[in-house]
This record gives structure tokens, sequence and C-alpha cells, in this order.
């Protein structure tokens, strides 16, 4: 038997869309939906980082943990993880850079020869297949050369510094880039910013406003920290530019409360509506980050769904487990 | 009060003050605080220390060997024959290799550990060869001295900090210790009550006395008057008993009780005071000199060496006040001094307000290294004295004297060099002339944070017993303002003893004496030995005292105080020279002693500061330097004392016209440690304290040569950062280059439950990318010694594979740099002979079964991986090889690490979660850490929630905000409105909240979270090092029972308490389990019939007695193996402890 479906249809609707970064609105869906997304986006979406670090020759001032763990936090281009396996699930091998299903092999040779200090970046890194997986800034420059119009400045970027040589100073080294998850590790996480708002919805109880003056609305307006009103110029009346803009402070209420008008304005939480902002570290596109997100949290409740029907389920869940089937209890 | 007439006219005559006032100049309020980096960079941070050595080595030294009894050895034997020291000289340190003379470098001398020293040379004048010839000889070598870091004869004197980085010495690392065996020593200051002064005190049983310890350099001794029975008495350790003090005046000369009453004041008070005392005296019947001398005859007492009697005539010369000179058998100043005694201590038991207090800083005096090592010399060098001139005696008794003699030959360094190593290093300060005693003088340098170094260095140390528990010498001084640390600090035993020096305090250094006296003179003091008893205590002139000693008489002391002040501030006499009016005593004490402590302030004229805004542009512009301000007397440098007769305005808008003097800045109260605290003065004072003490325990960087470093131990941050909010002293001091902490973002939010007590939450993606990491270097030496041999690794028998732990072996069997470690891994493949070294004389080459294998191991906890940071080889002072390595571990911290704030808010990791799970703003801001709210409302630290808001404040604006001590009126410090204000425009709320969704649910919470960046400190304790449990392990030999403690793998110990616990629950199988299975269970054979131990028969298989001599009454029982040792031990001593079994 059939129970009430909750299923809902949100819907997406993108504001703004650049390579690392993405604003988009979430509609008609609750806060465990949009919260789900943000977290599988910051932990479980897979990138590729580098996982183990063969050192030759380091006669830097760093030693070699650091440099390694300098060395896992350059983002690389992770276009192609979701189709990688884990190391850890790859048969062919057992990650040893040699397979191209689960890992990408970094070489590193530099040796200073200058009286200047020589900086080690993440350009000096040579990866054994840039088509797969490069760190984010040579892959940026490698596009930017590509496009003669893009506004992409190679003098500006210097790449990401590992470490810094003085003469005579050398590092050569092997480093395995593995497919992982923030989750085990911050250096596979995608994401530099997601993150979440609530939409509100301010209303302006206008003919209480109107009994203000207008030094008293300028000063009512100036007392959120955030732009949010503004007082029109032309008609001197009240107004909400930026309704995001609001912090949830509630300084404007709290003013309002002192000015001896409560209920000046009204500002309300819109429960289903969410405003996500999403930055990329650069491994994955933002848009791609997100489409990702959405196909892993798919493929968790196919898990969840799958083994909703043995016998394990039932053990775990008890009287949920059939709760979740939909059958009566 | 014709005294009073000198005084400034300008006090007495109110109203056309006013009028003056009008006219006065506008007072702006100049920005003084430029003057302090630039005293710091004349006087540096350790300057105390430096400027006491230097003395030593330029002045000290040669009044040393120029003294009366130092300055020949004659011989006993033939008195022509002689040595006489001309002049003695230090040099820089250098070390003598291969017969090449090259400078030695304090950085060669910690990794190699020798000792940093210098050879010290003497001219000398001697007699030599028959017939006997005067030589003069330059350049003897007597002695290598050990020479403290960045003193005057220290190679890194004046360089700059590139040529100081060539060195591989750090340029921010302040110097002011000695390197001895490898080892950094500092010479901690020792403070002392002050030498050949008069303290009027009340001993034990509420007596009144009046006490100098007299210090000159031939003696040391302590003069007691005191009042017992309403009769005065002296104390003196060479009479048996108290000395009625009339009788010491008749001894002294003094035969008429007329002068004495004089010398101590015709009011009838006083003298009645005195009565009980003369009658004493008269009822001895003793009237004349002759008479009090033969009375003291009977009262010395022997010496112990020579069971002789001194005779009362040189004790009174000698050692009663010692520091008072008697020329030609003149005893008057002796009896003026013991005359000021008396009155003042009369005065203290007529009035209990004038007893001195022994707390007060202008009693004290600080002794620097430059003094101890000048006593320690002194003693050595007349130990070698005398040791030449006894093997000059013995050596000239001998019949053959077929060589010519060289009497500079028997002057061996080797006894000043090894004596001043030894002191240095074990710290042991024995001079036996003094019968001094006195340990734990040298401390090794802690080196586990820049600014415990630093903090190290001006250390105080208290010269009484830490034990006692009286809480005044513990009590804060209101006179340490300024120039002691209020708030650095221990906590326990020694709290309020040891102390801190202030950022600006200088200590005094020993000043020429004769011309100051000469000066006094000319100034119009009129000289004590000219007057007469009765004008000593005259109503119309005051006492000039000069360190301790009664020069004479003035009769307009203000007038004279002044005159020598602008002597001083014209720079015609020294500047540390100090001038105090004591109006109550009626006194002007002049000082130029060493160890005073003295600070720089700003002189103003009627509340006018000398320092205008054209001053300090000069200074800004590079046209002047501090040292020009003390000359033209813009500045000067007043000492405890002298601040009595000062009035000092904190700022220059606070002062009025009685004005005399303005601080610098007000921040400099405090101390190194203490000035790494932002916003201080908003914090509950305790928790200044407990930052003072967590501050030296925080991890970060050491110095700039800390990679080159062969520190025991040393703990790293692996990403140290510059705090957001700093203060100017953080500056000054260069924390802002060497920090020991991180900029976490701080949630203050109750999270999860596993922040309770102060435990921290934290965010697992910040540690990720490197939030608290650490880096734990610890060093494991060895030495080869000569029958040692290191041999390449060997293949394991059976498998041809290396050994497992031979794996991280070189060939030349030494572990390499960068190989990791594994516990038990063998670091030097390591053999030494077996056999006896005189075969190993005999042969050349011993075969291979003549070695035994004895490999240096890594030993270290399973599971941990460290790496061979550094390997290095050096020869020591005995030619063998040492091989030095540096283990490196990495750490990320984990659950129970410890961290602090800068506001002694300490707590443990208590759980870390993941970054998701966090809460975050809409900004997408996470926090790093989440601080429970509760440790806030007890600790009262408002000086922390300021630090968030202007942390908060400088990353949204990008520029470091400051929190300096008092700033706020400076505008050292950021107000929080201004700071709110930041805020606000860059759209947070100005109380520093934010409006957080949950991480879990995503559902806004509750309440809004002050969040923002404070600074963490990374404390050196860790569960790595400390966690420890044990099931089964090692035992005791004797005892058979569990070792104790974590080094050894020890068990833990079910102690008495918990015991008792289990006794009174009645769980006696878990008492019998823990106690006796778990611990050293024993199987004994028990005779039933004599209740003895006995043993188990071999052959018979069966228990046997051997004091009954049979097997038939024996069972066997289980007892603790402790207890089987008692009952045999209690058998040695002839106690026979006899069982009685029963059946059970």
């Amino acid at each position: 038997m059939e129970g009430i479906s909750y299923q809902r249809f949100p819907k997406v609707k993108i504001r703004e869309m650049k390579d690392d970064y993405l604003k988009f609105e979430l509609r008609e869906t609750d806060a465990s939906m949009a919260n789900a997304l943000r977290r599988v986006m910051l932990a479980e979406v897979p990138t590729l980082a580098i996982d183990l670090v063969e050192i030759e020759v380091n006669s830097t001032v760093l030693n070699d943990e650091f440099i390694a763990h300098r060395l896992g936090l350059i983002p690389l281009t992770s276009d192609r993880a979701m189709s990688m396996r884990f190391s850890r699930d790859c048969d062919a091998c057992d990650g040893d850079g040699q397979c191209e299903f689960c890992s990408v092999e970094f070489t590193l040779n530099v040796r200073c020869t200058s009286d200047h200090t020589l900086d080690v970046t993440s350009t000096d890194l040579r990866s054994s297949d840039p088509t797969i997986c490069c760190p984010v800034d040579v892959a940026a420059r490698a596009t930017a050369a590509l496009d003669p119009n893009s506004a992409y400045d190679p003098s500006e970027q210097r790449g990401i510094i590992i470490v810094k040589l003085r003469r005579g100073q050398e590092l050569r080294l092997r480093a395995i880039a593995r497919k992982g998850i923030g989750k085990d590790h911050a250096k596979w996480s995608p994401a530099a910013t997601v993150t979440f708002m609530y939409e509100p919805e301010i209303h302006i109880n206008e003919d209480l406003m109107e009994t203000l003056t207008l030094e008293e609305k300028r000063s009512w307006v100036e007392s959120s920290p955030t732009k949010v009103f503004e007082i029109d110029p032309n008609t001197q009346q009240v107004v909400v530019v930026d309704p995001e803009a609001y912090t949830y402070d509630d300084e404007v209420i709290k003013k309002a409360e002192a000015m001896g008008k409560p209920g000046l304005v009204d500002i309300n939480a819109k429960e289903d509506s969410f405003i996500f902002t999403v930055e990329s570290t650069g491994a994955i596109k933002a848009s791609q980050l997100v489409i990702n997100a959405i196909e892993i949290l798919r493929q968790k409740l196919d898990a969840v769904r799958l083994s909703l029907d043995t016998e394990e389920c039932d053990e775990q869940f008890g009287e949920l487990g059939a709760h979740l089937r939909g059958s009566a209890v | 009060m014709a005294v009073r007439e000198d005084d400034d006219t300008s006090k007495r005559i109110p109203s056309p003050m006013s009028m003056k006032s009008l006219a006065a100049p506008v007072k702006s309020a100049v920005d003084k605080y430029q003057l302090l980096p630039e005293f710091l960079k004349v006087r540096g941070l350790v300057k105390q220390h430096l400027d006491s050595f230097n003395y030593f080595i330029n002045c000290e030294i040669k009044k040393i060997i120029h003294a009366k009894d130092n300055e020949r050895i004659v011989s006993d034997i033939n008195p022509k024959i002689y040595l006489k020291f001309l002049d003695i000289y230090v040099e820089s340190p250098s070390v003598e290799e291969d017969h090449i003379r090259e400078p030695l470098i304090p950085q060669r001398c910690r990794l190699s550990d020798t000792t940093y020293a210098a050879p010290v040379k003497v001219d000398i004048e001697y007699t030599r060869g028959n017939p006997i010839q005067t030589e003069i000889k330059k350049g003897h070598v007597i002695a290598n001295m050990p020479i403290m870091l960045r003193s005057c004869r220290c190679v890194l004197y004046g360089m700059d900090d590139d040529e100081l980085a060539r060195l591989g010495e750090c340029p921010l690392d302040p110097g002011g210790y000695f390197i001895v065996k490898g080892t950094e020593k500092v010479l901690m200051i020792q403070e002392q009550l002050s030498k050949n002064r008069i303290i009027i005190d009340t001993d034990k049983k509420g007596r009144v006395s009046a006490s100098v310890t007299s210090s000159t350099h031939e003696r040391k001794s302590k003069t007691v008057i005191v009042m017992e029975k309403e009769r005065i008495y002296l104390q003196l350790n060479q009479f048996t008993k108290l000395i009625p003090i009339m009788v010491i005046m008749k001894a002294m000369g003094m035969e008429s009780d007329q002068e004495v009453v004089q010398m101590v004041g015709r009011d009838p008070r006083y003298s009645g005071l005195l009565l009980p005392s003369i009658q004493e005296c008269a009822s001895e019947r003793i009237y004349t000199q002759y008479q009090a001398l033969e009375f003291l005859e009977k009262k010395v007492v022997k010496s112990r060496f020579t069971n002789q009697k001194v005779s009362p005539m040189t004790i009174l010369d000698d050692v009663f006040l010692a520091n008072v000179p008697v020329h030609e058998g003149d005893f008057y100043p002796k009896c003026i001094y013991v005359g000021v005694m008396l009155r003042r201590m009369l005065e203290a038991i007529l009035n209990a307000d004038t007893i001195d207090d022994k707390d007060y800083v202008g009693n004290k005096r600080l002794e620097l290294s430059g003094q101890l090592i000048s006593l320690l010399f002194e003693d050595l060098f007349k130990t070698m004295s005398s040791a030449a001139k006894k093997s000059i005696d013995e050596a000239l008794t001998k019949a053959s004297r077929s060589s010519s003699m060289d009497i500079s030959l028997h002057l061996r360094k080797d006894w000043i060099t090894h004596g001043l190593e030894r002191a240095i290093s074990t710290g042991n300060w024995d001079v036996k002339r003094f019968k001094m005693n006195r340990k734990g003088m040298t401390q090794v340098v802690s080196r586990l944070s820049f600014i415990a170094a630093l903090g190290h260095m001006t250390r105080i140390q208290p010269q009484f017993e830490k034990s006692r528990k009286v809480s005044g010498p513990r009590a804060l001084q209101p006179s340490q303002w300024g120039m002691l640390c209020p708030c650095d600090t221990p906590e326990g035993e020694a709290c309020g003893l040891v102390k801190n020096l202030a950022l600006m305090t200088h200590v005094t250094t020993d000043e020429e004496e004769s011309p100051l006296i000469t000066l006094c003179y000319s100034l119009g003091v009129e000289d004590m030995s000219l007057l007469s008893t009765e004008e000593l205590h005259s109503l119309n002139s005051y006492l000039v005292m000069f360190n301790g000693l009664i020069l004479g008489k003035h009769r307009q002391p203000q007038r004279f105080a002044n005159g020598m002040r602008k002597l001083r501030r014209a720079g015609k006499i020294g500047e540390f020279v100090s001038v105090f009016v004591n109006e109550k005593q009626r006194c002007v004490y002049l000082a130029s002693d060493g160890g005073r402590v003295c600070r720089p302030l700003v002189i103003a004229d009627k509340g006018v500061s000398r320092i205008k805004e054209h001053h300090m542009k000069e200074l800004r512009d590079g046209a002047r330097v501090f040292d020009d301000f003390l000359r033209e007397g813009l500045i000067e440098y007043l000492d405890v004392n002298e601040e009595n007769n000062a009035l000092i305005a904190l700022y220059e808008g606070e002062a009025d016209s009685n004005t005399t003097h303005i601080e610098i800045e007000p921040f400099t109260i405090l101390g190194v440690c203490a000035g790494l605290i932002p916003y201080p003065h908003h914090n509950q004072s305790p928790r200044n304290t407990y930052q003072c003490a967590m501050g030296k325990q925080a991890m970060g960087n050491i110095a700039y040569n800390q990679l080159c470093r062969m520190d025991t131990l040393l703990y790293l941050l692996v990403y140290p950062q510059r705090p957001l909010l700093t203060t100017k002293s953080i500056e000054l001091v260069g924390y802002d280059k060497l920090g020991a902490g991180q900029n976490a973002t701080v949630a203050v939010m109750s999270y999860s439950g596993y922040d309770i007590e102060d435990a921290i939450v934290m965010n697992k993606s910040s540690l990720d990318r490197g939030f608290g990491r650490c880096i734990v270097m610890k060093k494991v030496s060895a030495v080869k010694q000569a029958y040692d041999r290191i041999i390449m690794p060997q293949m394991s028998s059976g498998k041809g594979g290396l050994d497992s732990h031979m794996q991280i072996l070189d060939t030349d069997g030494i572990a390499s740099p960068g190989e990791i470690v594994r516990p038990h891994d063998i670091l030097i493949n390591k053999q030494s002979a077996t056999v006896s070294r005189d075969q190993l004389i005999s042969h050349k080459v011993l075969p291979d079964s003549a070695y035994k294998f004895t490999p240096v191991k890594h030993k270290g906890t399973e599971g941990e991986t460290t790496v061979v940071d550094r390997v290095a080889l050096f020869t020591d002072k005995d030619q063998n090889m040492v091989i030095k390595f540096i283990i490196r571990h990495t750490r990320r911290p984990e659950v129970g690490d410890k961290f602090s704030s800068r506001h002694g808010q300490k707590g443990v990791c208590g759980t870390i979660v993941q970054q998701e799970d966090l809460p975050f703003s809409e900004r997408g801001i996470c926090p790093d850490l989440i601080m429970n709210p509760h440790g806030f409302p007890s600790r009262m630290t408002i000086g922390k929630m300021i630090e968030l808001l202007g942390g908060k404040a400088g990353v949204s604006c990008g520029r470091f905000h400051y929190g300096s001590a008092f700033g706020e009126p400076s505008g050292h410090a950021d107000r929080v409105e201004v700071i709110s204000e930041t805020l606000v425009r860059h759209g947070f709320s100005y109380s520093g909240k934010d409006f957080l969704y949950s991480g879990i649910s995503g559902c806004p919470l509750q309440a809004y979270i002050f969040m923002g960046p404070i600074y963490y400190q990374k404390l050196k304790h860790m569960v790595l090092d400390k966690m420890h449990a044990r099931a089964r392990g090692p035992r005791m030999m004797l005892t058979r029972q569990p070792t104790e403690g974590r080094s050894r793998d020890g068990g833990l110990r079910l102690g008495e308490m918990e015991r008792d616990c289990l006794i009174a629950y009645g769980a006696s199988m878990l008492i019998f389990e823990r106690l006796m299975i778990s611990s050293d269970p024993f199987q004994a054979q028990v005779c039933r019939k004599c209740g003895l131990l006995g043993y188990y028969h071999d052959k018979l298989k069966t228990g046997f007695c051997s004091t009954c001599k049979s097997g038939e009454n024996v069972s066997t029982m289980k007892l603790p193996y402790a207890c089987k040792l008692l009952f045999q031990e209690l058998h040695a001593m002839n106690i026979v402890p006899r069982l009685q079994l029963t059946e059970h």
C-alpha cells in the first residue's frame, strides 16, 4: 500500500555562473535537502590530489613531510575524477601511478643555480598525463593560451609556491595523485566555499513608515550593517534594495523598537527557498561540482533504496525500515 | 625651617602661579613612543647583563688585579723574588688549532660542545735567574674565561644582521648568556637586600634592630644593633654574646656618655631610651677605653682554624661596620655611624612608621653576572696566586737549582679556567673567603620558544628560601611600578618571589666614588669629621649619605640635590647617580653603587615636557639617538628612591605645575612576557599571570637559526603566524618575526558536549590544512670511544637480506638523513672491544671475535614514524668522535593536545569534527575552533573578547590592529567603538556576532554566535608524550613488582586510597587480584611446624624445611614476593617472623 507521497520537485535558478563561482536559487524544498547538497559538495565529491610522495633529493629548507603536505594541498584538475576509481578499489594496481584508472604520476625536478632565490611552484610539477590531471593554475594557463580573448594575465599568476630555493639547493621527487573525497582529507575537497542562506522576505509597514520623519528614516536605514534599505531620493520612501544583503541581524527590528515603532518592518525567512553560493578550488568547475554532488547524492539514495528490501535493513532500521518503504505499520 | 627656604619658591606663592600657567606654552601631547625602539636599540633587552659583564671585563677585573693583596706574589723564602701584575686584559674568544689561533664562533661552540671562552692575559713584572734580575713579560695567559654573548669581547659585538647570519647566529637572539660545554647558560639575576645600608627592622622576637650588611672587597660582615629589655646591644659573630653598645662606644674611644647622648639627639625622648644602656655600662664599671677593651677581650670568639683570639681592636677595626673606613686608628666615623644607627633605631621605637620595609624595591639590589663572576674570579685568582707562591717556595727550597727560575711558569691557568667553567656549568658558587655557598645560580637557557629564552634573561631569583609562608615578600610592591613586571611571576611556591624586569628597566653598575665625594664637598657638604657630635642631628641641616657612608651635613639639602641633579643632566656625573632627599629622615641619599634598578623618564619643567615635537621629528629622521636625549637633559634615569622625590605624570595632558617627570609609555611597566597579551588591562589580573607562564610553553619559532641548532628537544610549529592583534611590545621584542601561535577563527558556542571543562572542538579540515601542526626534534648522541669501531651493516644470517633494523644505515654504518626510523632501528652500527686496554695496545688489529655488538638504537613508541633529520659528527676534547642525530617527528593535533589563547585560557582538544558538521555563516565562514562560552564569566577575560573583535576587524580591513596595555589614550590600542565601526563598514554586526547555520541540519542556530579570529598557542603538552597503558611488562629485579613510570613502561599503581575504597566496598577478591596476582605472586614453601620458609627440594619433589630438616610438614602457599622478601630481610636482622597456617 502506497503512503502519501512527500515527493517534491525543487526548482533551480542559476543567477550567476563562472568557472569557479556559482550562485543559484534552490526553491520548493526544505533545509534537509539544501544541507545535504552542501555537505556532499564539501565532503563527498571526489577529486584528485597528491597522496604519495617519494623524495629523491631534498636539500631545501623545508623537510620532507612539510613538502609532501604542501604538495597535497595543491588543487589538481579533476574533471575525470568521477569516472576514476579509488585506488583501494582498483584491482589493476595498488595505486602506484602506473594505472590510468586510479592515479596520475607527477615528477618535480628543480635545482637552483643562480644567486637569486628560486621559487618552486606548481608549474614545476610535471604530470604524466596533463590532459587528465595537472595543477589548476597550469590548466588555467593552458586554456588561456588557447583562447585569445580571455582576461587571463599570465604575468600575474606565478603559480602556487611549494618551496623557495637558494643557490645549490635541489628538490627532486615523484608524487602520485589519487582520487579521494574531502571526508578523508581536506585536500580532496573541491569546494572552497559552499554556503546557503534562507531567502528573506521583507515587508515594510508603509503606513507606519510614513509616520517617520526623513531624519528618522535615514537613521533607521543606516542602522542596518548591510545595505538592505534605501531612501528613494524622489519619493523619499524607504524601499528594499537588496533583501539578500540582510544578514538576519535583527538590527533594524531592534532599531524600530527603540524608536517606538515596533512592527515597522516584518522580516521572515522563506522556509523553502535557498540561495546557494558555491566557490570551487578550481579542481572542477563550480557548475560541475553541483552536478557531481547531485549525482553522488542520488547514488547514496539509490544505495539506501537498494538496501531497503534487504534483511539487514530490517535489522538496522527495524520499524523505521518499514516506514521508509511506505507500508503501513 | 631654614631648609625649606630652598624649595621651589613657586610652590609657596599660588596666585602668580595661576597667572603663569595661563602664559605657559600650550601643552600638546608628543608621541614619545618612538623613543622606545631607540631605547631598545641602544640598551637592548638584556642590556643589564651585558653592561654588568662589560663593566667586569673592562674595569672590575683591573681593580681586582691592582688590589693591595693581589698585586704581588712574593716568596716567603726569598723576599727578593716576586711577581707583580701590571695589567690584565680579556681578549676576544679564540681557539688554537694546530698552533694557529683563530676566532671562536658561538655557533661552533654550541654544536661541538665546547666552551665559548677567551684568553685572559696579564702583563707581569717578575724576577728571574741567578743573580736576580727583573723582567717584564707581556701577554701571559692566565685563564680562559667564558665570554657572554654579545658582550664587548664577543665576536658578535657590533655586528649587523647579515654578518650575524653569516656566523650562523640569529639576529633576534639577545645574547646575555654563556656557552659552556655546548650548553647555553644564563646567570640568573639575584635579588638581595642592599649592602652597606642601615636597615631598621623588627626581628622574630619583636625586637627593634638596626642592621648593616657590610661588603667590601676584603670582607663581608653583618653588624646588628638590637634593643633587648630596654637596653641596646651589639650583635656580631665575632663576639660570643650580645655586647652593650656603650661598651663598644667606649672601646672606640668615645668615653664620654654625653657625647653619645648628643649623637642620638638631645631630645629627652631619645636620651631617655638610651639611659638603661648607659646605666648597664656603668654597672659593669666600664668607664675607659682600656676597660672596655678588656671587657671585650673575654667575649671574643676563638678562631676555628688557629684557635687563637683576635684582639677586640682588630675586630672593631675590620669586622665591625666593615664598610666604614678607619684611617690611622681614627674611630670617629664609626662612632658617628653607630650614632646614626642608634638614632634611627630609637626613632623606630618611638614611631613604628619609620621601620624600613625590607620588600621595598629601593632597599634591594640586583646582583648580575658581572658582579657574580668577579666574586668568583677574585677568589680563583687568589687561589692561583697562593698556589703559585707555594710552588715557587717549593722550588726554592729544593737544593739543586740547575735551571734558572722563571716565576711566570708557576702561574697555572687551569685554576681559573676550570673554576669558572665548573661554576657556570653546575651553578654552584663557592667562595670560601666569604663563606658563600650558593646553588642554582645558572640555568640552561630555555629554548622552548623565543619568548621563553627572552623571559629567562629578565628573570630575577630571590635569595631567601622559598618555603617560608610569608606573604610580605610575595606581595606586589607599589615601588615595583615600572621596574619589575607586575604580571610575570610563576604560580605555586615561588609565586611573587621570582620576578621579571619590566621593558625599560636598567640595572646600574658601580661607578667611581671618589670624584663624586669630592664634588659633594665642593657643593657645600660639611665634612663630618670636622663637626662635633652635637651637630649630628642639628635641626638646621640634613645629613648627606653617600653609598651608605656618612659624608657630612648640608644646610641647604634641596639646593644641594638640585645642584647634583643639574650636573647629572648636564652629563658631568654619571647618568645613574641617584639623589634622593628623605625629608622624614632629614637625609640626602646619594647612590652610585651597582645593582640599583632604574628607568628612563622624560623630564618636565613645571609640568611641561622637555621633549618637544621637533625633538621627536629629529629622532624619526635619524638625526638624533636616544643618548642625545639623555645628554641634552631631556630624559633621565631615576632609581626607585629618587622616584620618591618626583611627581610623575602618566601622560603629558595629565601633568600639572608640580609634575617633574612624564612617563615615556605606560605599557613599559610590563615585562617581555606580559607584553604579548593584547588588552591585558581588560583582563582579570591572574589571567595575565597565567599567560606569562604559558607563553613560555607555546610552540613556534625559536630563532632564525633553529634548523642549524642541535638542541636536545625542540618544538617547532609548521606554519607559525604573526598575531592579527599585536601590541607595541610584540614589535619591539620581535615576536612578530618569531611568533608562537596561529590565528584561529573561533566560534564561542556550545557544540557536541565534548567541550566541557575548557575543552575545545577543532575543525578536521583546518587540521588537514596545517593548523596546529608541529615538528618535534629530539637529539640522540653517542661517543665512539677509542676501542670502538663502526662498521658497515651486515647481512643477516640465513635470509641474505639486510637485518630489518639495519635498513636505514648508510655504508659507513651510521643512519643517513631523511630515512624513516622505527623503534629499535639501529642508528649506529657500533662494536666495542671486549679485551682489555693492554691488549688493545699490543695488538694492532683485533680479530672480529674480540668485538661485541653495542649498537645505538632508536627508542621510540610503536607506531610513531620519525625521520632522521640531521647527523653531525665532531671530535670532543678527548679526541673521540661524537655522533649527534636529530630525530624529527611531525605531528598533527589530536584529541588531548593542549592549546591556549593569550589570556590564560588553556584547554585541551576535546574532539575533532568534520568541516561539514560545523556551523557556517552565509558568507561561508566556518570556525577552526569552537570554544565553550562558559570559559568567560568566571575568568573575566574581556581582553580576549576585544582581541576577537579587533582580529575580525583586522582581517576585514587588512590592517593589523593593536592592543597594547593601557594604550587607548595614546593610540597604541584600538578602541572597541572604532573596531565596531570597522566591522559594520564591512558588513558585520558591531557586536562581532554572526548569524550561523547548523552544519548538521542546515537550520539557523538559535542564537547569534560571537565569532572571529583569536591567536591560539599550541602548548608543548601533547598526549603522544604522555599516554601510557600497560597490561604486562617489565618488573623490578628486587621485588618482582611492576616497574614505575611511563619511561620504564611501568604499571599503574593501585594506591592506598584506592585500596581503602575497595576495602570499604568489600571487594576482597579484587584487592587480592590487584595486589598479588597482577603484581608479584610467589609460591612459597612454609613449614607448618616452625612457621619458617622452606624451599622446594628437587630430588624429593616436595617442599623442605631447612630448619626442621624435614619435608613432612611443609605446605605450599601463595604470597606476594615482596612479603617473602620482607621476611628474609627481617631474618637478616635477627627478627623471626613465623607464619601460622590454618586449613582453609
